[in-house]
């Protein structure tokens, strides 16, 4: 531990803010709150604050960020990821803040590194200053935060005419060495002021009193899920401003668009915070929204904190800093009321709750992200129905896409925007592969109008797709409803490529009306082999058309089909409300749960598990998904 | 070819198509994009071939309604700019007031030669295809929709509220600064412009599509005002969408 003087450090921080290779940024106050902002010089420094207005996250995951820039006028080009000019150096952060960046280090490096953030992260300074004024919501020595003896480069604390060091890092280290002078040895007596400064905050009278220990978080949010009176009683007065979440140290979501220059042949594509309180936040192009009351979306918001992020991480990603209870005009959104509340609740409905074991974490990162499409070419397309197109796409520098049955690409069209499109083909046709896109966005209605030549740019394939090798000797039983024909055809096609390695094949397709069949010809002439059974139904057959097949919702021709239930695996897709009905008839035919399999589908944005969009519980359906073994998701609310 | 672009105005200050006109250099490159057939505050010429009409003010009398069906007639995509066109406006202040007494306030004995009804945003009479929001209107929304319409794609005018971008700003709150705002309903998309100045929301975007109004009166009433003065304060724009018709 080092001993600064206050004036000596003032001197430091001003060297700093000579030294032109550094962003110096600090505590400064704003009306009667507190921001961290440039500084320009020492004086300007708060280190006394309370809260400031917005968390440090800002300086490493900005508000509005450019993922990169696309110039269409002279063929293509697309200019990424570039490094930021200089690195910054973070003064005043307290310990709550640093905790809480410790975890967007660990949801940002999750599977696939985001360079964007790491970039400036890892070449960032934080110099904490422990709390000297506890804002009244703040309860983060119930979080475990209010103190923290890593994650800073130093730390300091005001022992009144000067500050304590400690040294967190070498980077600290050769910091002080260069530019402060008159760094003292701390004696003894310094270090013990600053351990019982420490026991202070730690017990600081916050005026935000738990009733409970906060490690029973997750199980007590599990024993509330359904307790819909319980929600929308606390939400009753949700504005759904988004406040909440937006002042969130630990909150990461962002939508991601495109933004076009006037000349419309160049733009950048951008990432821009997004929340989960928000109306739109989990709808789909088709209109489809996941969460569309306030209830379920407030009820989330608590679930990801306490719950989601606990299964997936092992931590609760709340660190008390109170900023959400202060910036919810109704006062609704205090984490300390409403966990109180439900405890209380959960007493008086006799429940007994337990703190959760903890889950088996396993953060693993290979490689960056890259959210610069690869350039691919348009080199087919046929019209299938008045709303469907399927596009045959070539990668343009001659690779193979390498996907699996069931995954998905994040196609562009420049300018529009981008959107996940599932795999239409079997991987066994490798040189292009396949797209059924409806017309039902901006980016899939711009794609209707392409044409052979043009360009899109390609992100993937994602998500885990079909295990075609564990259903090798199974009997199949494919059962699509309108669109979701298109996912389940990767696998359906890889299947018939590799006939001899599948037992039956049965396919169910089930649409609204004969001329909304998706690949007609295709499956019609299924009915010519013997090694596979086929069974179309429409919902209805106006009297100008002619129908052979079946008349009835999908669930009809379930019982038609004769099947082994042992043998056989179900693999469903189709849209949100089939799956309750289908799995519900298999279930009735004593197929077992671990024999069904679904393919999901949610807003998507990144496709990497990193914007929130698609997340259902601790799943992301990007990454985890978009497929299902129905035994992993059928306790998991929300998923089906 | 270029498409042709015409502007109309009803009821309202014309300060949006100032805003328009305003552009300064962006104006010149958006004349790359688009050809200018109608614009009463910049040209003398006038067509009546034009593919977008962008079209300002509210709708007052029941002789503005032919004049705006000739104008969706005529058009390929009409677009409402400005509160008055999108939201009704400031116009529906009128709305809680009897017409009559209107009517004499601004024209005194005269008052029988001009007709009015109800003042209206456009698309109570005709179909809107996309709308730039605000009084005034923000100048890069409306570059943001005119790119939008000519890369053929829905604009992207937000369905949250004010907050957000206050938010995203950094604001201190009005509501912590004593002063009252209603940006917790009104749809976002221009930066928090007014609240970014030290000022507060009025809410001229306009409600959000599912706002939680009672909610916000009490919050309203909670931190100060009277019951008079918090409907006061949804009356200024919201007149028409609470229903004042």
């Amino acid at each position: 531990m080092k001993i600064i003087s206050k004036e000596d450090f003032a001197e430091f921080v001003n060297a700093l803010i000579a030294d032109d290779s550094w962003n110096i940024v600090g505590v400064k106050s704003k009306r009667d709150k507190y921001t961290f902002a440039p500084l320009e010089t020492a004086s300007e420094l708060r280190l006394d604050y309370d809260v400031t207005l917005l968390p440090p996250k800002k300086y490493f995951f900005p508000q509005r960020e450019t993922l990169f820039t696309y110039d269409l006028s002279n063929g293509f080009s697309a200019k990424g990821f570039t490094a930021e000019a200089k690195p910054t150096i973070i003064i005043g952060v307290h310990p709550y803040d640093i905790v809480a960046l410790l975890h967007m280090d660990e949801i940002f490096s999750e599977t696939k590194s985001d360079p964007y953030y790491f970039e400036k992260r890892n070449t960032s300074i934080i110099i904490g200053v422990n709390i000297q004024k506890m804002s009244k919501w703040c309860f983060a020595p119930y979080m475990g935060s209010a103190t923290i003896d890593y994650g800073y480069d130093l730390m300091l604390t005001d022992l009144g005419n000067r500050y304590a060091i400690n040294i967190g890092s070498p980077k600290g280290e050769d910091l002080l060495e260069k530019y402060a002078k008159n760094v003292t040895n701390a004696r003894a007596r310094d270090s013990q002021l600053v351990g019982q400064k420490k026991r202070e905050i730690t017990n600081m009278a916050a005026q935000q009193k738990f009733d409970f220990p906060p490690e029973l978080i997750p199980e007590l949010l599990k024993k509330t899920y359904e307790e819909s009176g319980f929600w929308e009683k606390h939400s009753e007065k949700c504005l759904a401003c988004g406040s909440c979440v937006l002042v969130c140290p630990t909150c990461y979501c962002f939508d991601v668009k495109d933004n076009p220059d006037l000349s419309l042949e160049r733009g950048e594509r951008i990432r821009t915070w997004d929340g989960c309180l928000l109306e739109d936040f989990a709808k789909v192009a088709s209109g489809e929204n996941f969460r569309s009351t306030r209830p379920t979306r407030y009820r989330h918001r608590y679930f990801k904190k306490g719950k989601y992020l606990f299964d997936r991480f092992g931590f609760i990603s709340c660190v008390g800093c109170g900023r959400c209870s202060s910036n919810c005009l109704p006062d609704i959104a205090n984490p300390v009321n409403l966990f109180n509340d439900m405890y209380r609740e959960t007493l008086n409905l006799g429940m007994q709750v337990a703190p959760a074991t903890m889950p088996d974490v396993k953060i693993e990162t290979e490689g960056n992200i890259d959210y610069v499409p690869r350039l691919a070419t348009i080199v087919k397309k046929v019209p299938m129905t008045a709303n469907e197109t399927l596009l045959e796409i070539k990668l343009d520098d001659g690779s193979e896409l390498g996907h699996k049955p069931g995954q998905f690409v994040e196609i562009s069209v420049f300018g529009i925007g981008e959107a996940p499109i599932s795999l239409a083909s079997s991987p066994t046709r490798k040189d292009t592969f396949e797209l059924c896109v409806r017309k039902l966005g901006n980016v899939t209605t711009k794609l209707h109008t392409l044409n052979v030549g043009d360009r899109v740019g390609v992100r993937g394939p994602f998500g885990n797709g079909f295990d075609a090798d564990s259903l090798k000797g199974k009997d199949l039983l494919f059962i699509a409803g309108g669109l979701g024909i298109a996912p389940l055809r990767s696998l359906f096609n890889y299947v018939l490529d590799n006939r001899k390695d599948y037992g039956r094949v049965i396919l169910l397709y089930g649409c609204k009306e004969p001329r909304e069949l998706l690949f007609g010809e295709e499956l019609l002439s299924l009915t010519e082999r013997d090694d596979v059974e086929f069974k179309p139904t429409v919902n209805w057959c106006p009297e100008s058309e002619v129908w052979t097949g079946s008349v009835g919702v999908i669930t009809t021709l379930i019982p038609q089909v004769d099947f082994d239930p042992k043998k056989i695996y179900a693999v469903v897709c189709g849209p949100p409300i089939m799956y309750k009905f289908v799995i519900s008839d298999l279930k009735q035919r004593n197929v077992p749960d671990d024999h069904i399999i679904v393919s999901l589908e949610r807003r998507m944005k990144c496709g990497v598990g990193k914007c929130g969009h698609c997340q259902i519980n601790q799943i992301y359906v990007c990454k985890d998904g978009p497929v299902f073994n129905y035994s992993k998701v059928k306790g998991v609310p929300e998923a089906l | 070819m270029k498409p042709k672009v015409a502007f109309f105005d009803f009821a309202g200050c014309e300060g949006d198509q100032l805003q328009v006109a305003n552009l300064e250099e962006e104006l010149l490159t958006l004349l790359g994009q688009v050809e200018v057939v109608s614009f009463r505050e910049v040209m003398k010429e006038h067509s009546d071939n034009y593919d977008i009409a962008f079209i300002e003010g509210s709708c007052t009398r029941l002789m503005d309604e032919d004049r705006l069906k000739q104008i969706r007639k005529n058009a390929k995509i009409v677009v409402a700019i400005g509160s008055c066109a999108t939201i009704g406006g400031i116009n529906c202040i009128r709305n809680y007031k009897d017409l009559d007494d209107v009517r004499k306030t601004v024209y005194g004995e005269s008052a029988r030669l001009f007709d009015t009804y109800a003042a209206r945003p456009i698309n109570a009479v005709i179909t809107v295809d996309a709308y730039v929001h605000g009084c005034p209107i923000d100048r890069d929304e409306f570059l943001h929709v005119v790119k939008s319409l000519l890369l053929g794609k829905k604009p992207d005018i937000p369905t949250y509220p004010v907050c957000v971008e206050c938010k995203k700003n950094e604001n201190v709150c009005a509501f912590e600064r004593g002063q009252f705002c209603v940006g917790t309903v009104t749809r976002a998309g221009c930066n928090s412009c007014c609240v970014n100045e030290g000022t507060i929301c009025w809410g001229c975007r306009g409600l959000v599509d599912n706002p939680n109004e009672n909610s916000h009166k009490e919050v309203l009433i909670k931190y100060g005002l009277t019951v008079d003065d918090a409907i006061g304060k949804f009356r200024l724009y919201f007149g028409w969408q609470e229903g004042k018709k």
